[in-house]
């Protein structure tokens, strides 16, 4: 065994970092963003702690289309347990603060009025992390709202998330719209077993048409279909019209064509893609679902949709949420510099320095005298130094901003 | 009087919006199926592509704001799925193997025919009862997508992961069993080793990143397209 380097201490496990300057006031400032948008809508926040008893935290919310068991299974499969020393129970770290807030408003808010508008932000950790993201603890932050299943209140949510992506600076913007209950509803209308359906799923997740080579020739059609009609909402919507789909299935695709045009109409700037078969990562959901992109960046910057929340009569309730990443997030904003801080000169007068911070100075108090303020003033990483009452700028070559 | 400070907007370093696409292909045997299909697509690289001795890794393309990398066929997939390049040209032997959630196969390009197999020593194929396996010990490039298969069938596959030449690894001992390509099975042969079962069969695709089919969907979308119509016409020829 080799001996501990000087440098073992600072190693962390897996998936877990430190956030340093600038980075980890820039993600705090972002969540605030996020939250101050959804409180401008009426949407009020609520904080559930970090860990809670596993059986909760598992069956906190929704069965929808029979999946129940499955969404369980992988839900705890994502989390970390420990065991409460005072209860004797089973405990488990939140894997994703939905279910928690579903928790909230159905039990210790049943009682308020529908629908219910929710706002969270918080940390969470998962057992592994991602090809894609890597992290195991991460800042998610979101809304819900619980208790209207119209489509009124899903074009509400997917434009507030557009808003707060937008106004924290994202550059091409685009939202993908999926109908994850299209694909399960014709499977029952086509009456294909279990493995056909599975099978079905799988390609359109990949997009592979040479995977449906196999299939009958009427389901191959519409699964093909499904498949082209996947793209932006000019050129895709009228591929989608022409699938020829009865019933429920038919229905479903209405809903899916009536909400991207009304937040077409709604959010004009937002670029929309469609995406009909898509149903991976949206097993639980039970109308549209959707996801934020931006170019460049790799992976979804947020996602959501609607869903049912379990009760606990017994009955459900509709929900509608967006919950948004900061791990993903932080990789498509603009970089963040850091905020300008001025060196004040040990013996600078403490009026001076309230003064300088009442205007908008961040300031830096020299502790002791010395000979070269600038360089201390660099050592400390200040952007300006005060001398003689004006602010020198440290970082450019331009020389003071004057009074 | 000190005026304010700068606001923190104008210190923020205008972000450079890069709008090229990359097309990932792979070196090797695949490339040269490959190319007559990228050029009836209307791609063609630069003259540095075709040469030998240049140790270019990147290439500009007659497209303006389509690039080319050259990288070996694992790598297609990894640069694809990680949007590190949009498009690509992968065998679905490395897409099963990596299954990347982030990767759209939206066509067969019908070129690189061939196939995954099991394989052993002539006389263990002769008296071996696959049906009584519990365990087997396999050397292949491919551990994730042998051990699904045989974990599928009720058997627990131990990989040991090679690069290359697997056929040298029941002679010498290292494990009875290969899981590799074959395409004529002259190798195989050559070897010693009988090919027992066939995992799938493989062809390339032209992959797509999901991302940049969602946030590029007409260009990316109009890939697809194209390479399609090229693949249409050399069907017909």
């Amino acid at each position: 065994m080799t001996a501990p380097g000087p440098f073992q201490r600072a190693l962390l496990p897996e998936g877990l970092r430190d956030d340093l300057p600038p980075w980890a006031e820039h993600e705090a400032h972002m969540v605030d963003r996020l939250m101050s948008v959804a409180a401008g809508r009426g949407y009020r926040r609520v904080a559930p702690p970090l860990v809670e008893f596993e059986d909760s935290l598992i069956t906190a919310s929704g069965q929808g289309q029979g999946q129940g068991q499955g969404q369980s299974q992988s839900r705890s499969q994502s989390m970390f347990r420990l065991l409460d020393p005072v209860s004797q129970k089973m405990m488990a770290v939140r894997s994703d603060m939905t279910l928690q807030v579903a928790r909230i408003a159905t039990s210790r808010m049943a009682g308020q009025g529908r629908p219910l508008r929710l706002s969270y932000a918080g940390h969470v950790l998962r057992v592994r992390g991602t090809q894609l993201r890597p992290a195991r603890q991460f800042r998610q932050a979101g809304v819900e709202l619980i208790g209207s299943d119209a489509l009124e209140a899903d074009l509400e949510v997917i434009a507030l998330a557009a808003e707060a992506l937008t106004d924290l600076g994202i550059k091409g913007l685009s939202v993908d719209l999926v109908s994850p209950t299209l694909v399960p509803s014709l499977a029952r209308q086509l009456a294909l077993d279990l493995s056909t359906t599975e099978a079905a799923r799988r390609a359109l997740d990949a997009k592979d048409i040479a995977a449906l080579a196999g299939f009958d020739k009427t389901v191959r059609d519409i699964l093909t279909g499904l498949m082209q009609a996947a793209g932006s909402l000019d050129s895709a919507l009228p591929k989608l019209e022409r699938v020829s789909l009865d019933g429920q299935a038919a229905r479903i695709r209405d809903t899916l064509v009536t909400l991207a045009r009304a937040l077409k109409e709604r959010v004009p700037d937002l670029k929309i893609t469609i995406d009909p078969g898509e149903c991976r990562g949206f097993e639980f959901h039970t109308g549209v679902g959707f996801a934020f992109f931006a170019p460049h960046v790799s992976g979804e910057l947020g996602r959501g949709g609607r869903y049912q929340v379990a009760c606990p009569d017994g009955g459900q309730e509709s929900a509608v949420g967006f919950s948004m990443y900061l791990d993903s997030l932080l990789r498509a904003v603009p970089v963040p510099v850091e905020h300008p801080r001025i060196y004040l000169p040990f013996g600078t007068g403490q009026e001076e320095a309230r003064r300088l911070r009442s205007i908008g100075w961040r300031t830096v108090y020299g502790l002791v005298s010395v000979s070269d303020p600038a360089a201390a003033a660099r050592a400390e990483g200040c952007t300006h130094l005060y001398e003689h009452g004006v602010a020198l700028s440290l970082t450019a070559d331009d020389e003071a901003s004057e009074e | 009087m000190v005026s304010v400070p700068p606001a923190q907007s104008e210190l923020i370093s205008a972000d450079q919006p890069q709008s090229d696409l990359v097309l990932a292909l792979p070196k090797g045997r695949i490339l040269q199926e490959a190319m007559p299909l990228v050029r009836a697509a209307g791609i063609e690289p630069e003259a540095a592509f075709d040469d030998p001795g240049s140790r270019k890794l990147q290439f500009d393309t007659n497209i303006p704001g389509l690039r080319i990398i050259r990288v070996r066929a694992f790598d297609v997939a990894t640069f694809v799925a990680f949007g590190a390049a949009h498009l690509g040209i992968a065998g679905n032997d490395v897409l099963m193997e990596f299954d990347y959630p982030e990767i759209y196969a939206p066509l067969d390009l019908k070129i690189g025919h061939c196939r995954l197999s099991l394989a052993e020593p002539e006389d263990l194929a002769r008296e071996d009862d696959p049906q009584s396996w519990s365990h087997v010990r396999v050397a292949t490039k491919y551990p994730n997508l042998t051990g699904r298969y045989f974990a599928a069938r009720g058997v627990q596959a131990e990989c040991v992961k090679l690069n290359g030449a697997m056929e040298l690894a029941p002679a010498l001992g290292l494990c009875p069993r290969i899981v590799d390509l074959v395409s004529t099975g002259s190798t195989l042969r050559a070897n010693g080793l009988r090919e027992v079962a066939v995992l799938t069969q493989i062809t390339s695709r032209l992959i797509v990143n999901r991302a940049a089919f969602k946030t590029y969907p007409d260009q990316v979308g109009g890939w697809v397209e194209r390479f399609q119509t090229a693949l249409g016409a050399a069907d017909a020829a």
